[in-house]
C-alpha cells in the first residue's frame, strides 16, 4: 500500500510514444493512480500507455490539451477514494519529487490548489526567450498578479476534490492555463505557488508549445466569457 | 466627422452586446433582423443611389458608395465574430460528446499489473525491446 492511494495523476498524451511509458512507470513508483488521456495520437502512444500500468481514456478525435485535462479530471474525480489531483505533463519535464512536496503541502495547509512556478530562485536553466515570454504573459494579466502567481502557464498543478469538482475547462486548446486561473479567481479558491523545477530536455523543448501559439492563447482569452 | 463617431460607437456597442448576449434566442433574432435590414439597405443603395448619397452627405461621407463600403466592412466583421463564436460553441459541444464517449470506454490497467510492479527491471528490458520496435512501427 502506498501513502498516495488517494492521489490521481492526470497526464494528457498526444503523440508521446517515445517517452510516455517511462514517464508513467517512473511516476507509478510513487503514485499508483495515473490516468493518461490519449488525445487521438497517431503514433504508438496508446499501446505504450497500455503497457505502462496507467488507466487509459481515449478521445475518439483530437481535441486539444485543455479538453484532455478536463476529461482526465472528470474520470479521476469519479474514482473511489480520489482526494487529490495532479496535472502532469507527458513529456517528462516534471519531477515526481515536486509532486510529492505539493501533495504533502495540500494535506497540511489550508490551500485548495497549488500551481507550480519556475520563477522562484534560480531561473538560469530556463531558456531566456521562454523566460521573457512567460514573464510578459504574467505582466499582462492583472488577474494573475492579483492572485500573486508568477508562472500561470506551468503545467504542474495539484488540487483537492473541491477544485476537481468545480473545474469546467471550456477552452480545448492551449488557452486553458489562463482559463484555469480565471476559474480559480471566480470561485475564490485558495491558491498558492510551489517552486518546481522543469527539466528542459531536447525532447520536451521540441514538443513544448511554440511561442507563436501565444497569439492563439491571447485571442481565445480575449473572446472568452460569452458563454456565461 | 459624424461618420467616424457613428461607426466607432456602432462597432463598440455591437461588440459588447454580442460578447455578452451571444447564444440567446433574442440575439439570434436580432442578428436575423439586422441581416434583413442590411439586405434592404443594399437594395435601396442599388435602386436609389442618390438617396444613398444624400444620407452619406448627412453623415459626412463624400459619396454613397463609400458609405456602402463602410457599412459592408462593419457587417462583415460582425458576421466573422458571429461565426467564430458559433464555432467555439460547436467545438465545446463536440468536446463534451467526445469526452462522454472517452470516459465510458475507459480502460483500467491490466489486473496482473500489480504483480509486475516490484520487478521494475523487467520493464526496463521490455523498454529496450520496444525501443527498437518503435521506429519501424511509426
Amino acid at each position: 500500500m502506498s501513502d498516495y492511494d488517494d492521489v490521481w495523476l492526470i497526464v494528457p498524451v498526444y503523440n508521446e510514444a517515445q517517452v510516455i511509458r517511462e514517464v508513467v512507470q517512473n511516476a507509478r513508483l510513487t503514485f499508483p493512480n495515473i490516468v493518461c488521456v490519449d488525445d487521438g495520437s497517431r503514433d504508438a502512444s496508446v499501446s505504450e500507455i497500455r503497457q505502462s500500468g496507467a488507466h487509459l481514456v481515449r478521445h475518439p478525435v483530437n481535441l486539444g490539451q485543455g479538453a484532455s485535462l478536463q476529461t482526465g479530471i472528470e474520470y479521476a474525480r469519479t474514482q473511489p477514494g480520489a482526494k487529490y489531483f495532479v496535472t502532469f505533463d507527458a513529456d517528462g519535464q516534471h519531477r515526481v519529487e515536486d509532486v510529492v512536496r505539493m501533495i504533502d503541502r495540500l494535506r497540511k495547509e489550508p490551500v485548495d490548489i497549488l500551481v507550480g512556478t519556475r520563477f522562484h530562485g534560480d531561473t538560469s536553466h530556463i531558456p531566456w526567450i521562454k523566460r521573457l515570454v512567460l514573464k510578459t504573459v504574467v505582466a499582462l494579466s492583472p488577474r494573475t498578479r492579483r492572485l500573486k502567481l508568477t508562472d500561470a502557464h506551468n503545467g504542474l498543478r495539484a488540487f483537492n476534490k473541491t477544485v476537481a469538482d468545480g473545474l469546467d475547462i471550456t477552452i480545448n486548446g492551449m488557452g486553458h492555463a489562463s482559463e484555469i486561473i480565471a476559474i480559480i479567481d471566480r470561485k475564490s479558491w485558495r491558491v498558492a505557488e510551489e517552486k518546481v523545477t522543469i527539466i528542459y530536455t531536447e525532447y520536451s523543448m521540441a514538443k513544448g508549445q511554440s511561442l507563436i501559439n501565444g497569439v492563439n492563447i491571447l485571442f481565445d482569452s480575449a473572446l472568452r466569457g460569452s458563454r456565461r | 466627422m459624424l461618420i467616424q463617431i457613428l461607426l466607432i460607437s456602432a462597432v463598440l456597442v455591437l461588440m459588447v452586446f454580442f460578447l455578452r448576449n451571444h447564444g440567446t434566442t433574442r440575439t439570434a433574432a436580432g442578428v436575423k433582423i439586422g441581416f434583413v435590414l442590411f439586405i434592404l439597405f443594399g437594395v435601396l443603395a442599388v435602386l436609389q443611389p442618390d438617396a444613398l448619397t444624400s444620407i452619406a452627405d448627412a453623415v459626412g461621407v463624400g459619396r454613397g458608395t463609400d458609405l456602402l463600403l463602410y457599412g459592408l466592412v462593419v457587417a462583415f466583421a460582425f458576421a466573422m465574430v458571429n461565426t467564430y463564436l458559433r464555432f467555439k460553441e460547436l467545438e465545446l459541444r463536440h468536446a463534451r460528446l467526445a469526452r462522454a464517449i472517452a470516459v465510458q470506454s475507459a480502460e483500467p490497467p491490466a489486473l496482473d499489473d500489480k504483480v509486475q510492479e516490484p520487478g521494475a527491471g523487467q520493464d526496463e528490458n521490455q523498454d529496450k525491446d520496444e525501443g527498437t520496435n518503435v521506429p519501424t512501427a511509426s
